[in-house]
């Protein structure tokens, strides 16, 4: 069993791999990262000709495509200079971390090397490390910069932190809890301190923080994946929140397809807007609804917003 | 507390558990009769191990962490979704149990907190898709729902390097003989093109260089699947009865 994930060098401008999902369907999220981190001082440097990690999919049919994926965007990252990938779907930092793992052993690495070349494009040498955009603005900024950043508190909103699975998840592959710079695996807290400096009332023992949302089997398996994501709405509700503030991209769509089932199965009363992080904290730092593309959401935020007073 | 199945717990016990006509459910004033089980076939064992995704499999102690926390067990409530019993199954090789899982074991929604929680190091969510990967080739289990999607999806992202989302969706939903009411298509399509996050057709998003590798990809995907499967007829096919 490997003892924690090393974190090389660390670069000050790492690598980003937006994954499939930001440049599609997480428009909103990867806009409004981009607003954050460029007013935090932060930036990140985009891996142009990136491929989908292949998510928790295609390791079910093979090994080694599973590996390959997600390496070839680690070897364009490191063909670009830099020791750290920073990506803000949960679902890509695992594959990119667990890919990590497997080219550890020399074996793996000399076959995933055979099969990038082969497709010409550049090896890997296995030295790129992991983060999600989450740990990334809270190493980098951390709560106290981005407290100085925000120009209209969130005062008066209740956020439910919602975290889902494999933001940490699992530690093997991506060394939290004991490697810095990396949350608590168990108990993630990131989000919640970022959020407070915001200004936003958030529930730090929300019970479904780190819960599936069932999005795995959004489509094939619709039983699982409603009662998901209606289980994180109803906690929200039974907690008092106003929005649940999600850091992933599946998650949101997840739940965010499912609202008329929910509704159905629930009721109306139980639907919260559900917004992905750097949607509220680019809101705290002065922008606009309409510039946080809180319109995009199929929960309809802006309205909500809207009748907070939320221009 | 030892570990016991709760099924087995709450059964009626006015139903004898008769298993090759012996009375082995142990009331309290009756004597197990002891049994010698011969169907049991370590190839299953043996082939999981084989496999990248399941070789952790022989470091499991049985202790049921994972199922403890398994979401679709505890939180959804399917009490038959107990991967410690499916790990279990596979280590001592009962197949005939195995096989009454079929229909369940592919509901794994992969959320890793098992892998996370397990003292022993098993990537239990690994290990549990290669039993179901077992069972599906040696014909114990129908293709299921969740391996359609994992073939859509795997086959949509070659394509082009990335997902084409709406393509997946509409071939998926294809797969499983369900159509999206037009009407409710158009909306979801007008609101997604509005906001430019539809990269579908003409406005899917290409990776350069992607031609050679993903041929390269697809001619992987073949030869594993091939190697996989002739890994199994080599080591007996379905077991059966092994002496």
């Amino acid at each position: 069993m490997s003892a924690g994930v090393s974190r090389g060098p660390t670069d000050s401008v790492p690598a980003y791999y937006p994954g499939c999902s930001l440049d599609g369907l997480g428009k909103a999220y990867e806009v409004t990262a981009q607003q954050v981190l460029r007013r935090l001082g932060l930036s990140l440097d985009r891996i142009v000709d990136y491929n989908c990690c292949g998510a928790t999919e295609v390791k079910n049919l093979s090994q080694d495509v599973s590996v390959a994926l997600p390496a070839r965007n680690l070897a364009l990252a490191r063909s670009m200079g830099r020791h750290q990938v920073v990506a803000a779907c949960n679902g890509c930092v695992y594959s990119l971390a667990r890919a990590n793992d497997a080219v550890r052993e020399p074996a793996t690495r000399g076959r995933i090397n055979a099969t990038l070349e082969e497709g010409g494009a550049p090896t890997y040498d296995g030295e790129a490390s992991v983060q999600h955009v989450l740990e990334f603005i809270h190493t980098r900024a951390g709560p106290e910069r981005v407290r100085a950043a925000v120009r209209r508190p969130l005062t008066g909103l209740t956020v439910a932190p919602y975290y889902g699975c494999l933001y940490t998840r699992p530690k093997r592959y991506t060394g939290a809890g004991r490697t810095p710079g990396a949350d608590d695996p168990e108990h993630p807290h990131f989000l919640d301190e970022l959020l407070e400096a915001c200004g936003a009332k958030v529930l730090t023992d929300f019970s479904a923080k780190t819960i599936c949302c069932g999005g795995g089997h959004a489509l094939s398996d619709l039983d699982v994946a409603v009662a998901f994501s209606a289980s994180i709405l109803n906690e929200a509700r039974r907690a008092g929140a106003d929005l649940v503030a999600t850091i992933c991209p599946l998650g949101q769509i997840n739940i965010e397809n499912h609202l008329d089932r929910i509704r159905a199965a629930y009721g109306e009363e139980v639907l919260r807007p559900v917004v992905y992080f750097t949607q509220l904290m680019s809101l705290a730092f002065g922008a606009s609804v309409a510039e946080a593309r809180l319109r995009d959401n199929f929960s309809r935020p802006d309205l909500f917003l809207r009748s907070r007073g939320f221009a | 507390m030892p570990i016991v199945e709760k099924s087995l717990v709450t059964v009626d016990r006015s139903d004898r558990l008769e298993m090759e006509g012996i009375d082995v459910s142990g009331d309290w004033n009756t004597f197990l009769r002891s049994r010698v089980q011969t169907d049991l076939d370590v190839r299953i064992l043996d082939w999981v191990r084989s496999q990248p995704q399941g070789d952790t499999i022989s470091r499991c102690w049985q202790c049921g962490t994972c199922t403890a926390g398994c979401c679709l067990h505890t939180d959804y409530g399917l009490n038959e979704f107990n991967p410690r019993y499916f790990i279990y199954l596979a280590q001592v090789g009962y197949e005939e149990e195995l096989r009454k899982y079929a229909t369940t074991i592919w509901r794994c929604v992969s959320c890793n907190k098992c892998v996370e929680r397990c003292p022993k190091g098993v990537k239990v969510e690994e290990v549990i898709h290669t039993i179901g990967s077992y069972l599906e080739f040696t014909g114990g289990a129908p293709e299921s729902p969740a391996d359609r999607f994992d073939r859509a999806y795997t086959e949509n992202l070659l394509r082009r390097g990335v997902l084409d989302e709406a393509s997946l969706f509409r071939t998926y939903e294809r797969l499983e003989g369900r159509t999206m009411p037009a009407g409710e298509m158009l909306k979801m399509g007008f609101q997604l093109l509005r906001s430019g996050r539809l990269r579908t057709g003409p406005l899917a998003h290409r990776t350069r260089g992607w031609r050679q590798f993903g041929n390269v990809l697809r001619e992987k995907l073949k030869e594993d699947e091939r190697r996989r499967r002739a890994s199994l007829s080599a080591a007996g096919g379905r077991g059966g009865h092994s002496p």
